[in-house]
C-alpha cells in the first residue's frame, strides 16, 4: 500500500475524499439555499401555530443540557484530577460515548417512566406514582438524558487536551509549581488546568449544543409532544407527502440553524468581553481550595450508573413479555422478542454493513489524504469535519435528501452509504488528524535506512504506532454510522430500513420487549467495536 | 528558619535509592547535592517539597523551623521550587504569575511589591506582557521572583540552569544566589555541574545510594 501511496500524486491522493465527501457535502449545503428564496415555505412557517415555543423548547432543552454536562464533566475533571481512577474513567467514558443516543435514550425512558424501575425501587405502591417524566412539557427528560449522554463526549475532549497540554505542555509540572506556591489541588485546577483547557473545550460544546438542539431521534423518543421541539415539527414536516409542506421544514432548519449560528456566535463574543473580568481572580493569592473529589465521585458513579443501568434494562425488557407494577423482577422470561428479531433482521444487517463499509472507506478516505496531502492542507479539510458536526443534521440531511432525490440516489444503497459516510468521516478525520501528524516522520527514515521496504516499514512501524488512533477512529466511525437515523431515513426514501429506524418506529408503538431488543441490538455493535478497539490498542508497555 | 532531614531514605520498587541519610541546612545556606542520573536527587527533592510520585517510596522526616512537614501535602509546606523550565502559566501575564503565589492581602500592597520586586530585577515595564514574549534568561528570573514572592520557608532548586545558554548562566546563577541570600532561608539545589556551585557554599555527593561531604 505504501509504494502505491507514494507513487500517488497529491491530486490523486485528494480525489477520492473531494468526490465521495467533500462534493457531497457542499452541494446537499447548497441545495439547502434555494429555500430562502421561496415565499411560499416562509408565510407557512410564520403561521405555524407552534413555532416560536417549540423553537423556545429547542433552545432549552440543546442549552441547559450543554450547560449540565459542562458542569458535570468540569466536576469530575477537578474532583479526578491526578487520581489513579483516571485510565477507568477514560474507559468508561468512551464505552458511554459508544452508546447510542437512541438506544440510550429508549432505556433511560423505560428507567424514569412512571412504571420504571426507578418508580418501583423508590415509590413501590399498588399503582404508578403520578410522575410526568417521559415526554415532560418541559423538556426535562430529554435535557437530561442528553447531559447525561453529552457527559461522556465532553470528558473524552477535555481529556485528550489534557494528555496533549502534559505530552507538549508542561501541565504536570505547573501542578507542582502551583502547590508549591501555596495552592491546594482545587485552586491548581480552577486557576491553572481549567483556563488552559476551556479553548480546547469549545468545539466540542458547540458541536453538544447544536446537537442538542437540533436532535430528533431522542426528541422523538423522551421529548415534548404538545408543542415538540422544532427538531420533531421539521422532522414531521420533512417527512411530509405533501412538497409545500417539506418546503416549509427546510424554511424551518434554514430558521433553526440561523438562531443557533447567532446564540452561539453571540455566547461566544459574550465569553470574550466578560472573562477578562475574572483575570484578576486568577491572581488573588493562595486558596487551599481542596479538590471536589467527593462529588466528582458520586457525579460519575451516578451518570454511569444510570447508563448501565439503562442498558441492563434493555436487556431485561427483552425478554419480559409482562411485567406488573410494583414487582421488582419480572414473573417470567421468554424470547419472543428475540425470535420476532431474528425472523425480520434485515435492518440489523443493514445497519452493520453500513457501519463496517462506511468506517473502512472513511479510514482509507482519511488515510490516503494524510498520506499524499501536505499538512497545511488539512485546515480546510478539518473545518469542513467540524462544521459538518457543528451544523444542524438536519440542515446537512435537508440539502443531502434534495440533492439525491435530483440524483436518482435517494432508496439506492449507494445513497444510503454517502448519507451515512458524511458524518463519519467527518468523525474519522478529527480524531485522525492530530495523532496523524503528530507523528515524527524520522522513525520511517531509520527503518528506511535499514533497508526495509517502504510498504513495511508504513505497516510494521507507522501504522503499528499508530495503531491506538487508528483503531479508536474506526471505532467510532462505527459507533456514528450505527446511530445514524435523520439522513438514513430521508434517503432510504422507504425502501430499506436501518436498525434506528425500526427502533424509532417501535418506540412509538407499545411492544417494549420488541423495542427493548432492537435498542439493544443498536446498542452491542458500538460497545463491542469500541471495546475491540481498545484491548487491541493497547500499548505494549505503559 | 533550618530544614532538617532526619533519617530520610528513598526506595523504588523494593531497591533502596538513597540510604538513610540526616543532615541540617541552615537560613541564608545554599547546599548543593551532584549525584549521576536515576541517582534519585531530583526525587528527593519531590519527597521535601511533598509530591512524591508511584513508584517511589520514601521514609525518614523532614522538618521546617520545627514543624514536621509528614503528611502535609505540597501547598502547605511553604517549600518553593524551581525547575529546569520555568514553568511560567501561559495563560497568566507576568504580574499574574508573580501575584498567583503573593500571600493574599491588601491589592495595592500586593501590586506595589510586585513592581518593585520586578524593577528590582531589571524587569521594571514587563508587568502586563506575556511571559512567552520574555527571553529565556528574563522568564527564568520570573520564576524566581514568583517562588520568593509567595514568602517560602525554604528553597528547592532542580537543576535550575540547566536549559540556559551558557553566557547567561553565570548571571543568573548571581541573581539567585543573591536573592536567596537576602531572603535569609535555607536552599537545596541539585545540578550536574561542578560550576553551579555558589563560591565557598558546601557540596555533597550522591553515589551508590550514600550522601556524602565532597
Amino acid at each position: 500500500m505504501a509504494r502505491t501511496l507514494r507513487r500517488l500524486t497529491p491530486a490523486q491522493g485528494a480525489l477520492p475524499i473531494l468526490v465521495l465527501w467533500v462534493l457531497p457535502l457542499a452541494a446537499s449545503m447548497l441545495m439547502l439555499l434555494p429555500a430562502i428564496a421561496e415565499p411560499d415555505a416562509w408565510r407557512q412557517l410564520q403561521s405555524h401555530p407552534q413555532l416560536w415555543s417549540a423553537l423556545v423548547l429547542s433552545l432549552a432543552t440543546g442549552g441547559g443540557a450543554s450547560v449540565l454536562a459542562l458542569l458535570m464533566s468540569v466536576l469530575v475533571l477537578a474532583g479526578l484530577d491526578r487520581s489513579r481512577a483516571l485510565p477507568q474513567l477514560q474507559a468508561l467514558a468512551a464505552a458511554g460515548l459508544a452508546l447510542p443516543h437512541l438506544a440510550f435514550a429508549i432505556g433511560f425512558g423505560f428507567l424514569i417512566m412512571p412504571t420504571g424501575l426507578i418508580a418501583r425501587l423508590i415509590e413501590g405502591g399498588a399503582t404508578p406514582p403520578p410522575w410526568v417524566t417521559v415526554q415532560d412539557s418541559w423538556g426535562l427528560s430529554l435535557m437530561l438524558a442528553l447531559a447525561l449522554k453529552e457527559l461522556p463526549f465532553l470528558l473524552i475532549a477535555a481529556l485528550a487536551a489534557l494528555a496533549r497540554g502534559d505530552g507538549t505542555g508542561h501541565l504536570t509540572q505547573e501542578r507542582r509549581v502551583a502547590a508549591s506556591l501555596g495552592h491546594g489541588a482545587g485552586s491548581v485546577w480552577l486557576r491553572v488546568v481549567l483556563p488552559q483547557l476551556l479553548p480546547s473545550l469549545r468545539w466540542p460544546l458547540v458541536i453538544v449544543f447544536v446537537y442538542g438542539a437540533t436532535v430528533v431521534d431522542m426528541a422523538l423518543v423522551l421529548g415534548p409532544t404538545q408543542p415538540p421541539t422544532l427538531a420533531v415539527v421539521i422532522w414531521h414536516a420533512l417527512n411530509h407527502a405533501d412538497a409545500a409542506v417539506n418546503g416549509m421544514g427546510l424554511a424551518m432548519t434554514l430558521l433553526l440553524t440561523s438562531v443557533l449560528a447567532a446564540l452561539v456566535a453571540t455566547t461566544l463574543l459574550l465569553l470574550q468581553v466578560t472573562l477578562p473580568r475574572l483575570r484578576h481572580w486568577l491572581c488573588a493569592g493562595p486558596s487551599l481550595l481542596a479538590a471536589p473529589r467527593g462529588m466528582a465521585v458520586v457525579t460519575g458513579t451516578m451518570a454511569g450508573l444510570l447508563m448501565l443501568a439503562a442498558i441492563l434494562l434493555l436487556a431485561l425488557l427483552s425478554v419480559t413479555p409482562r411485567w406488573p407494577y410494583p414487582a421488582l423482577m419480572p414473573p417470567a422470561v421468554t424470547f419472543a422478542a428475540w425470535t420476532t428479531l431474528g425472523s425480520s433482521a434485515a435492518p440489523l444487517w443493514l445497519s452493520l454493513l453500513l457501519a463496517a463499509t462506511t468506517a473502512l472507506a472513511a479510514l482509507g478516505l482519511a488515510l490516503l489524504w494524510f498520506e499524499t496531502q501536505p499538512e497545511g492542507r488539512d485546515r480546510w479539510l478539518i473545518g469542513l469535519a467540524l462544521a459538518t458536526l457543528a451544523l444542524p443534521q438536519l440542515a446537512v440531511a435537508g440539502g443531502q435528501y434534495r440533492l439525491f432525490l435530483g440524483l436518482g440516489l435517494t432508496g439506492t444503497l449507494p445513497g444510503l452509504f454517502l448519507a451515512h459516510l458524511t458524518p463519519v468521516a467527518a468523525y474519522v478525520l478529527i480524531i485522525l488528524q492530530g495523532p496523524y501528524r503528530a507523528f515524527d516522520s524520522r522513525y520511517m527514515m531509520v527503518a528506511r535506512s535499514l533497508s526495509v521496504p517502504a510498504s513495511t516499514a508504513w505497516l510494521r512501524v507507522k501504522l503499528s504506532l499508530l495503531r491506538a488512533p487508528v483503531l479508536t477512529a474506526a471505532a467510532i466511525g462505527f459507533a456514528v454510522s450505527m446511530a445514524q437515523f435523520v439522513p438514513a431515513q430521508l434517503v432510504a426514501a422507504g425502501r430499506y430500513s436501518t436498525l434506528p429506524m425500526e427502533a424509532v418506529t417501535l418506540s412509538a408503538g407499545g411492544n417494549r420487549p420488541l423495542t427493548a431488543a432492537f435498542a439493544l441490538c443498536l446498542a452491542a455493535p458500538p460497545l463491542a467495536a469500541f471495546l475491540a478497539a481498545s484491548l487491541l490498542g493497547r500499548p505494549r508497555w505503559r | 528558619m533550618a530544614l532538617s532531614l532526619e533519617e530520610v531514605s528513598i526506595r523504588l520498587d523494593g531497591h533502596t535509592l538513597i540510604k538513610p541519610f540526616t543532615m541540617r541546612l541552615e537560613k541564608g545556606v545554599i547546599v548543593t547535592l551532584m549525584g549521576p542520573s536515576g541517582s534519585g536527587k531530583s526525587t528527593l527533592l519531590s519527597f521535601i517539597a511533598g509530591d512524591l510520585t508511584a513508584p517511589f517510596t520514601a521514609t525518614g522526616d523532614v522538618t521546617l523551623d520545627g514543624r514536621n512537614l509528614d503528611g502535609l501535602p505540597p501547598e502547605k509546606r511553604r517549600i518553593g521550587r524551581l525547575f529546569q523550565d520555568d514553568l511560567l502559566f501561559p495563560h497568566m501575564s507576568v504580574a499574574e504569575n508573580l501575584l498567583f503565589g503573593m500571600p493574599r492581602g491588601e491589592q495595592q500592597a500586593r501590586h506595589a511589591a510586585m513592581t518593585a520586586a520586578l524593577a528590582e530585577a531589571g524587569l521594571a515595564g514587563f508587568a502586563e506582557r506575556p511571559p512567552q514574549t520574555l527571553s529565556g534568561g528574563q522568564r527564568a528570573r520570573v520564576a524566581l521572583l514568583r517562588s520568593l514572592l509567595a514568602s517560602p520557608g525554604a528553597m528547592l532548586l532542580d537543576e535550575p540552569f540547566n536549559k540556559l545558554d551558557a553566557d547567561l548562566r553565570a548571571g543568573l546563577r548571581d541573581f539567585v544566589f543573591r536573592h536567596i541570600a537576602a531572603r535569609d532561608i535555607p536552599c537545596l539545589m541539585v545540578t550536574h555541574d561542578r560550576a553551579d556551585v555558589p563560591p565557598g557554599g558546601r557540596l555533597l555527593l550522591l553515589g551508590r545510594g550514600e550522601v556524602r561531604d565532597a
